[in-house]
Parts: C-alpha cells; structure tokens; sequence
C-alpha cells in the first residue's frame, strides 16, 4: 500500500511540477494542463497497443507529443496575453475544451486499458510489489531528479529562475524572456504528458482522467506552495499515501476529511509548506 | 477605467432609456420566442449572468474565486430542504435561503478573505469541493442522486391573471426580476462609496489601508453580496428544474462562471458579466447544429476573443473607435503631410484622438 501511494504521489509530483513551472516561470494559469496529461497517456497506449512498439518508444513519443501541444499553445495563445493570469486562465479553458473534445472524437468515451503488461512481481525482503509500480517510482524520480538538475545546474534552468523572480530585470540583464517563456511551457507540457505516459500501463485510462488529476493537482499546489518545488515533491507524495491509506480506512468519507484537512491546512499555512507566510495579508 | 470614462461622456438619461428599452425587449422575449427550448436557454443565461455578476463584483475588490458555485448550491439546497423537509412556502425559503447562505459566507469569508490573494483563489476551489462534497455524502441532503420533485413556487394571484408557473415564460420573467434586482442593488453599490473603496482596494491595497480603510471589511462585504445573489439564483434553478444533484455545482461551474465574467470584460462591471453568459450560453446552443465538433468551435471562439479583445466583448466598440481614430488621424496626416509645415503637424497630432 505503501508503494501504491508512492507511485501515485509520484505522478502526483510530475504533472504538478510541470504546473508549478508553468505558473511560476510563464504566469499562465494552465487550465489545460490536466488534458496535455492526458494526451501523454493516450499516446503511449497507441504507441504501445496499436504500434507494439516499446514502452520507453512510447514515453519519448508521449513527451514530443506534450512538448508540441505546449510550444503550439504557447506561441499561438498565451504569447498574446503574457503577465495576464486571468485571460491566460480563460484561454486554457478555451484549449482544454478543445483537446478535450478531439481527444473524444479521436478516442471515444470507453475506458482503455494495456491490460496485463506489467504484472509480474518482485519479491524483496519477503514483501511482494507489483513490477509496474516500482518501474513507475524509478521512472518518477529519474524525471524529478533530471528536472532538478536542469532547473538549479544548467544556465537555461538558471535564467528561468530569474524570470520568475523579476520577468522586467531578468529581461533587462539580457535573458531572451519570450524564449524561457516557451521552453517552460514546452517543459512543463511535456512533464505532464510523460507522467500520463507513465501511467498508461498501469491504470485505465480514459478521457475524462485529465480533469480529474487537474483537481488533484491543485490541491497538490495548495499544499505544497504555489511556487516551491519542493513543496510539490513533498506534498505529492503525502497525498498518494494519503488516498492509499484514506481509502482503505474511510473507503467514502475520505475525500470530505481530505478536503477539510487541506482548508483547515491553508487557512494557518496560506503559503504550503515550504512557502514563506505571505507578507499581503488584509 | 472605462467605467469612469463612460459615466462621465453618456448621459444619465440615455443610459436609463437605453435601459428601459432592453428591459422592454427583455420583457417582450417570450413573446417573440415561443419555443420552450429556447426559453430554457435565457433562463439558463440569466442564472448564469447572476453568478457572473457575483464574480465580478468579487473582482472588483481584486480577489479571484474558484468556488462561485459553492454558494449557487448552498442557495439551492437551503431553499429545498425548507420546502421539502420544513414545508415552509417557497417564497419564504428562498428568503431563508439567501439569509442562511449569508451566515454561512461571513463565516467562510471572515476566514478566508483575510489570507492573501492566491491563497483565496486556493481556499475558494476547496471550500467548492468541499460543499459539493458534503451534500453528496450525506444522505439527509439526497446524496449523489440529488433530490427530485422539488415542488413549484406557490402561484400568485394578481388582479388580471394568476402566475403558477406552469410555463417556463412566467419561470423567465421570475429570472428576470431577480437579474434586474441583482443589477440595480450592483449598480448602486458600484456608484456608491463602498464600490469606490473597492476599486480604491483593488488598485493599491496598501495605499488603501494606509488612507484609513479596513480592506477587510469591504472585501467581505462583496464576498457576501455575491453569495447572496448567487443563492437566490440557486434556489430559482431548484425550484425551476424541480430537480437537483450535486454534479451540477461542481469545479467546472465555477470556471465557467469565471469564463462568463472575463469574456464579458472584468471592467465593465454590470454589463461585462452580463453579456459574456449570455453569449457563452447561447453561443453552444446555435453551434449545437455542428454537433460533435461544437465544443471544439466553442473553444476556439473562446480563445480567439481572449486573444483579440483583452477588455472582453464589450471593449469591441472602444477598439473599433480607437482604430478609426487612429486610422483617420494616419489619414489626414498623409494628406496634412503634402501641403502644410511640420509646426502645425505637431499641433495636429496634440488635438488628434
């Protein structure tokens, strides 16, 4: 159950670090986001089921696929409405609409599933898990760790986060603002359609599960911080063990206790975890 | 400020006969539009342009919220579980209604409005869940299937002839007086000190409070004028659609209530939220004879006007003006070019637009 809620939590983490870039670094308010999810996920069923072609094939094609959707978003929307967080949530609403609708018309509304891939088990210490999961945990925090490294090692990752302190400074020290600005949407898509990829194998998967992950990625943000990555790790990983365990031991209540905690949880820390208490307080 | 700009250029009298006229046409629609379907259609619109309104005027002190139909559904389920469990009258509970969803608004706003603002984006959306939540749970409330039979309003007598809702036409004009009351209680406030505080609070909260004002006040203040309203259209959609679940007030109301304010333009603070729901609600409608790809059209309008008008549908008239200006301006200066000295060109381009 531990693992479960790990794996979960880890996905958590992914499609949540995307939105954190996204929101922090190009200040779009992605509504859309749950939909690049997704996509990722439905590429790597075809990939897999359709084509028969490997996983790790899938993965790469799932975060193209990502990538695409959000340089094409970038450039062809939020371009125009840079800085402005609610016309950027209006349009994302415009686009999820779209995918959404595409995606049911390419997709249909049945549930899919790569049913019986990984089922095998391994057996450490005496404890069984399941192979699919554990690959899923791997996976996670090889893209977690590989985001890290490009966010606080590289220069690229550097010059993003001085546009997302200061947009006007960093672009006045000569950082191309509009490029970091397409880069971390194209990240940030990508990150989410890879943790759909990532979880294709695993769950069924339907149209409807990108609005479904949107909420819980909020309340992952909510938690975590609005702009703190770390937050986000730490908080994704709480709630996938707080949805494993709550449902084995509340099974229907769990949500209602969940989404009390997490207002109860902001109302004394309106920050996250990590964030610092907000100096603009009424 | 647009708003401030066009109070000062149109006249007081032109506006209220420009809104006479619309009321009149409004009242005259049932009249045009016979079809039940399409009646159903403003309906829906006016609702939606109530909810609209809430959240504009929550904008209007610089606060975003995800949780707008929190308060559409606890109007709704106050107002039938007086009816139903408590046999009261509708007329009655609908009052209540309004009345309990204001306690339970000063209380989650006494908490929430104080944090700052992208923490009450964030409590909103929960406080949405949460209600949604808590109706669906508990059985007392109908559950995840709703409550069905939700009786009508009781009928009123008048001398001519007797309303007992049996059509939707007297169900619109019900709407209709609720939409009217809810514009003219905003626009009074808007007009009033308590809207100029809040525009005060929106542009510097600091300088704000430094001049004296307790933000937090008039922030709540809006906070619980919106959920009032919000409720009494909630308990008009359950008495109207005798039937109520709690899908229906979910997260993605609450977007696209937002969707309606922003598209109407979040600067015209009356009119925007209007006419962006009732487009966004009559817009899906005439593209439903596309079928499976509406959605998509709707989407696509959806982003293309955010794209091309930043002020919202209502800033359309504004552009247009100023890009005839400035063509006309480009124009005569061409023509100005030719034949007179640069000195009056640069006197021209004072006076121009």
């Amino acid at each position: 159950m531990v693992i479960n809620g790990l794996a979960l939590g880890l996905i958590y983490v992914l499609v949540a670090s995307g939105l954190i870039l996204v929101l922090g670094i190009a200040r779009v308010f992605n509504f859309a986001h749950g939909e690049f999810y997704m996509f990722g996920a439905f590429t790597v069923y075809y990939v897999m089921a359709g084509a028969h072609l490997n996983f790790i094939i899938g993965l790469i094609a799932a975060l193209i696929v990502g990538a695409l959707l959000g340089a094409i978003g970038y450039k062809a929307v939020f371009h125009y409405m840079r800085g402005d967080l609610l016309r950027c949530a209006a349009a994302s609403i415009g686009i999820g609409l779209i995918l959404k609708q595409v995606a049911l018309l390419l997709f249909g509304s049945s549930n899919y599933g790569i049913a019986r891939f990984f089922e095998g088990m391994i057996e450490i210490g005496g404890i069984r898990l399941s192979e699919g999961k554990l690959l899923v945990i791997l996976l996670a925090l090889l893209v977690v760790t590989g985001l890290y490294y490009l966010l606080f090692k590289t220069k690229t990752g550097k010059a993003m986060r001085a546009v997302s302190l200061d947009a006007k400074t960093a672009s006045l020290l000569g950082i191309n603002t509009v490029y970091i600005y397409l880069i971390t949407l194209i990240m940030g898509s990508g990150l989410a359609a890879l943790a759909g990829g990532i979880v294709a194998p695993l769950f069924m998967i339907s149209t409807e599960i990108g609005s479904v992950m949107l909420l819980m990625v909020f309340t992952v943000l909510i938690i975590g911080g609005i702009e703190s990555l770390p937050g986000a790790v730490v908080a994704g990983i709480i709630l996938g063990q707080l949805q494993s365990f709550g449902y084995h031991f509340f099974t229907g209540d769990a949500e209602l206790f969940f989404y009390c905690c997490v207002g109860i949880f902001l109302i004394f820390r309106p920050g996250g975890i990590f964030g610092a208490i907000v100096k603009e307080i009424y | 400020m647009p708003l401030l700009k066009r109070s000062i250029n149109v006249h007081f009298f032109t506006k209220i006969i420009c809104a006479l006229i619309l009321v009149v046409i409004l009242l005259l629609l049932p009249f045009i539009i016979r079809d039940p379907y399409w009646i159903h259609i403003f309906i829906s619109a006016g609702i939606n342009a109530i909810l609209a309104m809430g959240f504009v005027m929550l904008h209007s002190t610089g606060l975003v919220t995800l949780g707008a139909a929190a308060f559409w559904a606890t109007g709704a389920y106050a107002s039938t579980m007086l009816v139903i469990k408590a046999g009261l009258s509708v007329w009655i509970s609908i009052l209540l209604g309004g009345i309990i969803t204001a306690i339970i608004a000063t209380g989650i706003g006494a908490v929430t409005v104080r944090l700052s603002k992208v923490a009450f984006v964030f409590l909103t959306i929960v406080v949405g869940a949460i209600v949604v939540l808590i109706v669906g749970r508990i059985d007392y409330f109908g559950g995840w299937g709703g409550i069905v039979r939700i009786p009508r309003p009781n009928p009123i007598t008048l001398p001519v002839i007797t309303i007992d809702f049996s059509t939707k036409a007297q169900y619109y004009y019900f709407i209709l007086v609720i939409l009217i009351l809810n514009i003219v209680v905003f626009y009074a406030l808007y007009n009033s000190r308590i809207g100029r505080t809040w525009r005060a609070i929106k542009l510097n909260l600091r300088l704000a409070k430094t001049l004296g004002i307790n933000s937090f006040r008039y922030s709540l203040l809006a906070f619980v004028v919106a959920a009032i309203f919000a409720s009494f259209a909630g308990s008009f959609y359950a008495h109207y659609m005798h039937t109520i679940e709690p899908d229906t007030f979910g997260f993605h109301k609450s977007v696209y209530i937002q969707v309606y304010g922003i598209l109407g333009g979040m600067e015209y603070y009356i009119m925007g939220p209007v006419v962006g729901a009732i487009i966004m609600t009559i817009l899906p409608e005439i593209l439903r004879v596309t079928k499976e790809i509406e959605p998509i059209i709707t989407g696509a309008i959806l982003v293309i006007v955010v794209i091309l008008l930043p002020g919202g549908f209502l800033s359309l008239p504004q552009i247009v003006r100023a890009s005839t200006s400035v063509l006309k301006d480009n124009m005569l200066l061409t023509l100005l070019r030719n034949k007179v000295s640069s000195k009056e060109r640069v006197d021209h381009g004072d006076t121009g637009s």
